[in-house]
């Protein structure tokens, strides 16, 4: 090899392209024959190029500062995830699973509550949600479904299991930047598609189009006729904003804000056109459930449009992820998921979930106050890793802290074992260093379902790091789907 | 389209502009300024006055020199019509509707604010580097322009770059052409008359003009025909007449476009009842204060028309399937 694998002999964790004899896995020899065709300065020079891309792409996220908003580029790493397209099939059954029973549960929780009924979902946790939704009580959604786009974060341990560390089901984003690392590959390494069969990502945008298409309200169109789809953005100065406008551009829809929506009497939303109102059937909204109607949530939000929710209960506007599907997104319900999966599938999951202890429960609270130093922490209802106790690297008086938050909310808090997130080679200074990353599959469902072929692969870029945020010095990677080599 | 939109384009495209036609500007006055003859006289002032900024640069600067003026226009990022400003500001507004332009338009568009961040210093750095950067300003600019006329619909989203792109285009050309009257001669018609025909060729030269002007004016340089061409010529792209006509045109395709076209057609039957002999250079100042107050028009006209809507959403407009 050479590019110098380096750091490997004492790499506690599972690497996915490496075995523990320092050897290509199957589904990653054809990449890194090729890439010993490369000595370090080509690769440094290929590394160049893609950050002159990505700055004339433009690929960028938002940091907002008391400075203004500083845009910065996408940290990107040019060796790829690689991923054997057996297990990926077996992955990929897992996740259209549990997204189907998590909907089923989304749309009985607002209806009849079987599942409570039957003591499988306990009341108490869903009177201690932050994000269900009265206002959504007695509506059932086109197709049943709630969540149709939803991002789930999936983890490998050390013995090589794949686990699902948490489901997305709000506004999960980062499918831009799984596209846009794609593309930057191709222009970059056109040879190695050439050589090697990688199942193809682009076709995200045309199933996501039809996945919103299809809960438009007017079932009446002309066969020329499309339904007018719109993205809601909370504006340019949302982190996400260059994905709300690359899917917008992708799918031909309009990106809209709140102000540009108005909710008439005839509880049809329009938009403020040049040639006047325009009804609009289909919102593909990418703002929180708090800020979208203030005439139903939060009065003072400017973000959303007044009358929103009148509108959707009338049956006037499709609007994905539906208000109040969050009640899912929720680290206590996770725990649930695979009962979830049991009671309305009859089936065992395929995709594991991390074990967790629920501090809800005497005695696996006393459990998790008793080993605070060995288990992660975490709120029900936060997202992006906010509020969250990393025991083993804590101070004992963080530790003490989060025993008072938790004896006077057990209700808020789950706990799980500290994983051994497994890595990938990613390129250091010429060489090549194990990095711990994640993935970040997502899945579709309206009328059909859908899985992204691999994900976002996200990579905490400083060494020993488990720490993926883009915010805080992650990068990503491209994620191959291949066939593997016996 | 969205009325958010499509004022964002209109001010994209003329931002755009903007910034190209400052970076002709001074190019233009850097060619008035070498083929001055001895005994002339000009001020770097005149460009100020002529961008109508006076009093932001008294503000900031206490003398009018070369060196002022050009880092004033060309990169102050307290001069929102700086060329580093447009082009932010064209960036910024593109961010806001990037889902309704090809791809690579965003790409041109971020390259060429990433070229004169990176560049607008050497742009003070004397007049060999100045013409440089300026140029690939212009280069850069023109193959936007290209890009979007082969690879965007010519719909509605379209017109409104091209109204913007007018609009702006044509109260420069008038800026520039000012630029001219502010030049004193001196008395000596024996150097005048030479003096005053590099003058204007400079001017048709900044305006990349100077061709079509030989073939279709002729071979000699005198002001009236170069203004006369520049204002009034119905084929050169930078004029202000075929900017009329293509704001006319853009309009036609509008709906709802009443009260603009009725603006546009009053600026256009001003121009053309305009007598350009033999005129005095305050009268001309004068006739271009007139052309820029009736484009101003124009422009409150679409504001009305096709932008405020959103500022005012519980307006009675008509509904559209």
């Amino acid at each position: 090899m050479r590019i110098e694998l380096r750091n490997y002999s004492d790499n506690p964790a599972y690497d996915e392209l490496v075995d523990a004899d320092g050897q290509p896995r199957p589904a990653a020899r054809v990449l890194f024959r090729h890439i010993d065709g490369l000595d370090a300065g080509e690769l440094e020079a290929r590394r160049q190029a893609v950050e002159a891309a990505i700055m004339t792409m433009g690929i960028t996220f938002t940091v907002y500062s008391d400075a203004g908003n500083i845009d910065r580029a996408w940290p990107f790493d040019i060796i790829p995830r690689v991923i054997a397209r057996g297990e990926w099939a077996r992955i990929e059954a897992g996740l259209k699973q549990r997204l189907t029973a998590l909907n089923l549960f989304i749309n009985d929780l607002y209806n009849e509550q079987r599942i409570v009924r039957d003591g499988v979902f306990p009341l108490e946790v869903l009177s201690g949600s932050k994000n269900f939704r009265e206002q959504c009580r007695g509506i059932t959604p086109r197709f049943g479904v709630w969540a149709h786009i939803c991002g789930t974060d999936l983890v490998r341990d050390r013995d090589g299991t794949v686990y699902v560390l948490e489901d997305n089901l709000r506004v999960p984003s980062g499918v831009s930047y799984m596209l846009e690392n794609r593309q930057l590959m191709k222009r970059l390494f056109p040879e190695i598609f050439r050589a090697i069969s990688i199942l193809p990502v682009d076709d995200y945008p045309t199933q996501l189009y039809d996945t919103l298409a299809a809960l438009s309200p007017r079932r009446d169109l002309h066969p020329d006729e499309r339904p007018v789809i719109a993205v809601l953005t909370p504006g340019i100065y949302n982190s996400a904003y260059f994905e709300h406008s690359y899917l917008a551009q992708q799918m031909g829809a309009f990106l809209v804000e709140g102000s540009d929506l108005v909710v008439r009497e005839d509880d049809r939303v329009y938009m403020n056109t040049v040639s006047g109102l325009r009804r609009v059937d289909v919102i593909y909204r990418r703002i929180d459930d708090d800020f979208l109607d203030p005439e139903v949530f939060r009065p003072e939000s400017a973000l959303g449009v007044p009358g929103l929710m009148r509108a959707w209960r009338a049956g006037q506007v499709g609007i994905a992820n539906a208000p109040g599907a969050g009640v899912a997104d929720d680290k206590v319900v996770y725990a649930f998921v695979p009962k979830i999966i049991k009671y309305y599938l009859g089936e065992d999951p395929i995709i594991p979930n991390v074990p967790s202890w629920l501090c809800m429960y005497d005695d696996e609270r006393e459990y998790v106050l008793a080993n605070l130093d060995k288990l992660v922490v975490k709120p029900a209802n936060e997202s992006g890793g906010y509020g969250m106790l990393i025991g083993p690297r804590a101070t004992q008086a963080e530790r003490d802290q989060f025993a008072e938050l938790i004896r006077a909310n057990p209700r808020n808090y789950m706990a799980q074992p500290t994983l051994s997130i497994s890595t990938a080679p990613t390129l250091v200074d010429g060489h090549m260093e194990p990095r711990h990353l994640d993935l970040r599959p997502f899945v579709l469902q309206s009328d059909q379902m859908f899985v992204t072929t691999g994900g976002l692969t996200r990579v905490a870029m400083k060494a020993g790091s488990l720490v993926v945020n883009s915010s805080q010095g992650g990068g990503s990677k491209d994620t191959w789907i291949v066939e593997a080599e016996d | 389209m969205l009325s958010r939109v499509a004022e964002n384009l209109y001010w994209m495209a003329r931002y755009l502009e903007r910034a190209e036609n400052t970076a002709r500007l001074i190019n233009a006055t850097t060619q008035v300024l070498l083929d001055l003859p001895r005994g002339a006289f000009f001020g770097w002032d005149v460009l100020i006055r002529v961008a109508g900024l006076d009093n932001l640069f008294h503000e900031h600067y206490a003398q009018a020199d070369e060196d002022n003026v050009v880092n004033f226009l060309v990169r102050d990022e307290s001069n929102p019509s700086s060329i580093v400003s447009s082009l932010h500001n064209a960036r910024e507004n593109t961010r806001t509707f990037r889902e309704v332009l090809p791809m690579e338009i965003w790409e041109r568009i971020n390259d060429l604010h990433l070229f004169i961040r990176d560049n607008a210093s050497r742009a003070t750095q004397g007049r060999g580097l100045r013409h440089q950067v300026l140029n690939g300003v212009i280069e850069r600019r023109q193959s936007i322009i290209g890009l979007l006329m082969g690879s965007m619909s010519h719909d509605i989203p379209y017109q409104f770059l091209k109204l913007g792109r007018n609009v702006e285009r044509a109260d420069m050309t008038t800026r520039i052409v000012d630029v001219n009257s502010a030049v004193q001669l001196p008395a000596d018609p024996a150097l005048t008359v030479p003096a005053l025909e590099r003058l204007w060729m400079g001017t048709l030269n900044a305006m990349s003009a100077y061709q079509m002007y030989r073939r279709h004016v002729g071979v000699h340089v005198r002001r009236k025909d170069v203004v006369n061409f520049l204002l009034k010529d119905a084929h050169f792209p930078r004029t202000v007449r075929h900017c009329l006509d293509e704001i006319e045109g853009c309009l036609s395709v509008l709906p709802r476009h009443d009260e603009a076209m009725r603006a546009s057609r009053r600026a256009w039957r001003r121009l053309d009842g305009m007598r350009l002999e033999g005129l005095a250079p305050v009268v001309l100042h004068e006739y271009m204060d007139q052309i820029q107050a009736d484009l101003g028009d124009v422009h409150a006209a679409l504001a009305r028309q096709y932008f405020d809507l959103h500022h005012a959403p519980a307006m009675e407009a008509g509904v559209s399937q």
